[in-house]
């Protein structure tokens, strides 16, 4: 590594990190940009864990913003290998005595999904119908609410309310605006009745990273989860990494300084300013105008600042920064000789053809015990999960003719067990769920499984850095959204110390494929640095 | 616009890192430049992934890369201000043996004798006065026979002879092209561990020490022999440094984007098919994929003349594919053997096994037969003991290869799935056994097993899982490889060019066949050269 000096360095080259990276260095920043691991896009992660030629992705898979993220148009990821398919029907759940299945399909195919729940209930069709138009109505603000830094608070203020754009969106949706400080679960009870269609809403409500179903004051989350996102769902053609491998090339392309392998030990302070990092072989590498992380927030503040560098409130706020939902990810990985076929497509086959299928879950009960495991440190009795075989759709996913299933479990967070008895579960835990599987759809035997996977919370605190397996990288609780994330006093990206941006998902608006994070930083960064704001406006779009 | 819907003048087939120099070279010189790989990373070989836990970064494929310094490409192409870092390993090579001896290659020569003279000074002497030969044109001789196309080895030798090198070096004598590694290292030297110590070296570089001819390679090896590296952070870095390159350059590199079909009119090569539809090539389309998915997969067998298809389809791969066990490790290994030798410990290769010449026959008559030696005899790679970035703080990685067979004698390829398990763990045991007693039982954490068959259906170029992507035989070398009318990497389609391992001089981290590619597409397309072609 030849050059020392830099105008910015960006901490991480997950997808926020890119996005700062690529922006910046297209404004003709000098930015470097360091990465730990050994490949880039955090958790734009695809590999084939199970057999060769099978391709999973283990973390991120469904891609909700990609049609209004500004990455993506900004810099034609498209024509950079980041091409994209828009399932038709993008979400199902079956059941285990066959009995009809639930069906989400696409935002520009309402009907559809209103006549699956319609099977189950009038109403809750009826309800579906009225509440997607609304979401599909309010994309625009959704969009303008994720890509815009939350207003700048000054110590001494009163702390910004994430509750009052809360109740704002539920009066637009046409609800009781004191939905908002309901649970996510409440909020879909009052709006469907049908336990079937619970069923699949409780647990797609849980897929983003969400905070608990029984926890009052998220009803926002139902909003988000359960209306806005499913019928967004798209997929990246050969897995989630190819998203990462245009982000890379834009990168490039722009002129940033890319090093992977590459682990920050600490940030360095000079004269009152983070001035550089010193990687863990002893590197240093300083940074004439800024150092950018968009790793998490105790990782930042805590292991690379340290904690002498800052004020008792933003030490404090740091350290109780929570973590995760207790209920994090644990990804399955199948190679199979043939998809799913299950009991219920003999009422509509779409549910062999629905993406995200959900499985093991007879009704919404079986979810509910599911999550609430998950919150007491427990692995859940009922080895259930959902899952996608991606290549249904994309044939480069997996050896011609043969499929790629992956899936995710919720399990308690990393520390909730200990390293052996994570090893227990990953020795069991998917024999466990391919038994309940064959209940569902009986070809789901041992004989149609080449090769099989498990990934625990602990890989994942420990491969990705999400602590205790929170891919949210922070708890998405109201308490934590917003102007509110990770806190007050550093929720406009910049922090205390000078010379210290934020840009990684513990910012508004969170965990998730949004590239919003490295966005919003982008805008602060321009403000500070003097940039104009051509270096992100497009005529095309206002946020 | 898409990705693809648009021409370019060149269109490569495969992203290893022989495709990937080819295109970087390429788009340096101003072409656009496409690069098609089919599977869902760039680097081909240069594949590191975490297949045992998070954070333990393993090889898959290339670990060793022993022409740093030496291949013109590295600086051609700025590599090392790319973001590539290389650790030269003071400590190369090493064998325990069964008696509890150990011998140690180290890059400061005077070291190796050292070592050696442990086991014969007479030996230590010879090899002292062969380093030194082979030092004096070492460059000279990669120049020519490796970063050029292929000479006949007959022009080679009347050359040679001409110029009456003949009893002046024990190396330029003409008859090294009739004999073997082995009968190279009996004539020369006494001590069966001393030879068995430079046949391995031999063996692991693909060259079976037993085949007549080889041993007119072995300058160029013996040569290389201090000049291994390891890729710090994983060999996938020189990939990323290579994508880095094509890109800056205007070049595009597209994973998972797999080549169905090479579009041929009018006897020329015009462009490719992938699953997103035809991709135009306006000057030529380059494969650096195996010839037999060139021309027997890719190519209509109407195209290709007669006689093409009949040569490729005789063209030969390796007897032995690998057999590899990825080890995460509570530690460094410390081996009893470093009683003997304390430098054993550094060694980053490792030979556990071959003790005398003989049992390289051995080892590779049971790979010919399907079979696998009760006990395993282990080639060993613990990167990190020189490159602690490839595991999390205290702990290690380790890598344990066998030479096996493609087909078991028991079930076929198909029977390595259930074989390797359990041949997997007792490559654990046989290498643990060589621990001192209180690592023995918590050194290894976890271990990952890879298969010749699954090394064959990761990166299908490597049939029958040979990552030498042709047989190491002097049928299958230099103007013969892959055959006579495709060696100098031209083909009988006009605007085809072949520039993988398939070619001169053959797979490993060397970058030759892309490079030598290179100098042929430049001469036969006026190229204004950029670079110095040696």
């Amino acid at each position: 590594m030849s050059q020392t000096e830099h105008d910015v360095i960006i901490i991480g080259g997950g997808h926020h990190g890119l996005t700062a990276a690529a922006y910046l260095a297209r404004a003709g920043v000098d930015v470097c940009i360091l990465e730990g691991r050994h490949e880039w896009g955090g958790a734009l992660y695809t590999a084939e864990v199970t057999a060769p030629g099978f391709c999973h992705n283990i973390h991120a898979n469904f891609m909700e913003f990609l049609h209004v993220m500004p990455f993506f148009q900004d810099f034609d990821l498209p024509s950079l290998g980041a091409r994209t398919i828009y399932p038709e029907i993008q979400a199902g759940i079956a059941f285990k005595d066959g009995r009809p299945p639930v069906l989400i399909y696409r935002n520009d195919m309402i009907e559809e999904t209103a006549k699956s729940f319609a099977v189950y209930s009038k109403h809750d069709a009826e309800t579906w119908r009225d509440l997607k138009t609304k979401a599909n109505q309010l994309e625009l603000i959704v969009s303008a609410a994720l890509y815009t830094p939350p207003l700048k608070w000054n110590q001494g203020e009163t702390p910004p309310s994430p509750l009052l754009p809360a109740h704002n969106l539920f009066s637009l949706f046409g609800l009781d605006e004191e939905m908002a400080f309901k649970s996510v679960r409440d909020c879909i009870d009052e709006c469907f009745e049908s336990d079937e269609v619970r069923a699949l809403l409780y647990r797609v409500a849980i897929e983003f990273a969400a905070p608990s179903l029984e926890w009052p004051g998220s009803g926002y989350f139902f909003l988000f989860a359960c209306l806005v996102m499913p019928g967004c769902w798209r997929m990246m053609v050969g897995g989630t990494h190819r998203l990462n491998g245009a982000m890379v090339t834009a990168c490039i392309k722009s002129g940033a300084t890319m090093r992977e392998s590459s682990r920050v030990r600490r940030i360095l302070m000079e004269g009152g300013r983070a001035a550089g990092v010193e990687l863990v072989d002893g590197k240093r590498l300083m940074a004439r105008k800024a150092v950018v992380s968009a790793i998490g927030l105790k990782d930042t503040f805590l292991k690379l600042l340290g904690e002498e560098h800052l004020s008792p409130y933003a030490r404090r706020r740091t350290k109780n920064f929570k973590d995760g939902p207790d209920q994090v990810l644990g990804s399955v990985a199948m190679a199979l000789h043939e998809p799913p076929k299950y009991k219920s497509a003999k009422w509509d086959p779409g549910i062999d053809r629905a993406w995200y299928q959900v499985v093991g879950y007879d009704s919404a009960k079986d979810v509910l015990d599911y999550c609430r495991a998950g919150h007491c440190d427990r692995i859940p009795e009922l080895p259930a999960a959902a899952v996608w075989i991606n290549s249904l759709w994309d044939a480069t996913q997996a050896p011609a003719g043969k499929h790629n299933l992956t899936g995710w479990y919720f399990f308690p967070r990393a520390s909730a067990l200990t390293e052996a008895e994570w090893e227990e579960v990953r020795e069991t835990y998917n024999e466990k769920f391919l038994t309940l599987y064959g209940e569902f759809a009986p070809n789901m035997t041992r004989d149609n499984v080449i090769a099989d996977y498990l990934h625990t919370p602990l890989d994942q605190h420990r491969g990705m850095r999400m602590r205790e397996g929170d891919f949210g990288h922070g708890a998405m609780s109201l308490d934590q959204m917003m102007g509110l994330r990770p806190f007050a006093g550093a929720s406009h990206y910049g922090t205390e110390v000078p010379g210290l941006y934020l840009a990684g998902s513990c910012t508004h608006p969170g965990g998730g494929v949004t590239a919003a994070c490295g966005y919003n930083a982008v805008k602060v960064l321009c403000e500070d640095l003097g940039l104009p704001q051509s270096v992100w406006q497009n005529p095309a779009r206002f946020y | 616009m898409g990705m693809l819907d648009q021409a370019f003048d060149a269109v490569i087939i495969g992203a290893g890192h022989n495709g990937m120099a080819l295109g970087a070279y390429l788009a340096k010189s101003g072409w656009s430049v496409a690069i098609l790989e089919r599977r869902t990373e760039e680097g081909g070989g240069l594949c590191t992934e975490e297949v045992t836990e998070p954070n333990y970064l393993h090889n898959l494929h290339a670990n060793y890369h022993s022409l740093f310094g030496i291949c013109p490409v590295y600086d051609d192409l700025e590599l090392l201000n790319n973001g590539v870092e290389y650790i030269h390993p003071a400590v190369q090579m090493g064998s325990i043996f069964a008696d509890g001896s150990a011998m140690t290659i180290h890059t400061d020569m005077a070291k190796t004798a050292a070592s050696f003279a442990r086991f014969s000074q007479k030996d230590a002497d010879t090899w002292m006065r062969l380093w030194d030969e082979v030092s004096g044109y070492l460059d000279l001789m990669v120049r020519t026979l490796m970063y050029a196309p292929p000479i006949a080895l007959k022009d080679l030798t009347r050359a040679l002879a001409s110029w009456g090198v003949e009893d002046k070096s024990e190396f330029l004598t003409a008859r090294l092209r009739s004999m073997s590694v082995v009968e190279f290292l009996d004539k020369h030297f006494e001590n069966d561990r001393i030879k068995a110590m430079l046949a391995f070296h031999a063996a692991i570089c693909g060259y079976q020490p037993h085949v007549r001819g080889l041993a007119v390679s072995y300058p160029v090896l013996l040569g290389k022999i201090a000049n291994w590296h390891v890729c710090k952070g994983g060999s996938h870095r020189l990939a990323h440094a290579l994508m880095r390159v094509v890109v800056k350059a205007g070049g595009r590199v597209f994973p998972q984007v797999p080549v169905t079909k090479i579009v041929v009119e009018n006897g020329r090569a015009v462009g490719v098919m992938t699953p997103d539809g035809f991709v135009k090539a306006n000057r030529l389309v380059a494969s650096s994929v195996d010839v037999h998915q060139t021309f027997q997969t890719l190519l209509d067998q109407e195209v290709v003349p007669a006689q093409t298809l009949k040569d490729v389809a005789e063209v030969k791969y390796q007897e032995a594919s690998l057999f590899n066990v990825h080890l995460a490790m509570n530690g460094l290994p410390r081996y009893k053997a470093a009683a003997f030798d304390p430098d054993i410990d550094r060694a980053w290769i490792l030979n556990i096994g071959f003790e005398r010449l003989a049992d390289f026959e051995e080892e590779f008559s049971l790979v010919r037969a399907g079979k696998l030696p009760k006990v395993p005899r282990i080639n060993a790679a613990v990167n990190s003991i020189y490159d602690p970035t490839d595991a999390p703080a205290g702990k290690a990685t380790g890598l344990l290869r066998i030479f096996a067979p493609f087909a078991l004698e028991d079930g076929g390829a198909e029977g390595w799935n259930k074989a390797a398990r359990a041949y997997g763990q007792a490559c654990v045991d046989r290498w643990l056994a060589e621990m001192v007693e209180e690592d023995q039982r918590q050194l290894v954490r976890r271990f990952a097993t890879e298969t010749p068959l699954e090394i064959s259906q990761k990166i299908i170029n490597y049939r029958f899982g040979d990552w030498m992507v042709g047989q190491i035989h002097p049928k299958n070398l230099l103007e013969q490889r892959p055959t006579k009318e495709l060696a100098e990497y031209r083909t009988p389609i006009q605007g085809l060019y072949l520039c993988g391992a398939s070619q001169h001089p053959h797979g490993y981290i060397t970058f030759a066949p892309g490079y030598n590619a290179l100098g042929i597409i430049a001469e036969d397309l006026g190229l204004d050269k950029w670079w110095e072609q040696v």
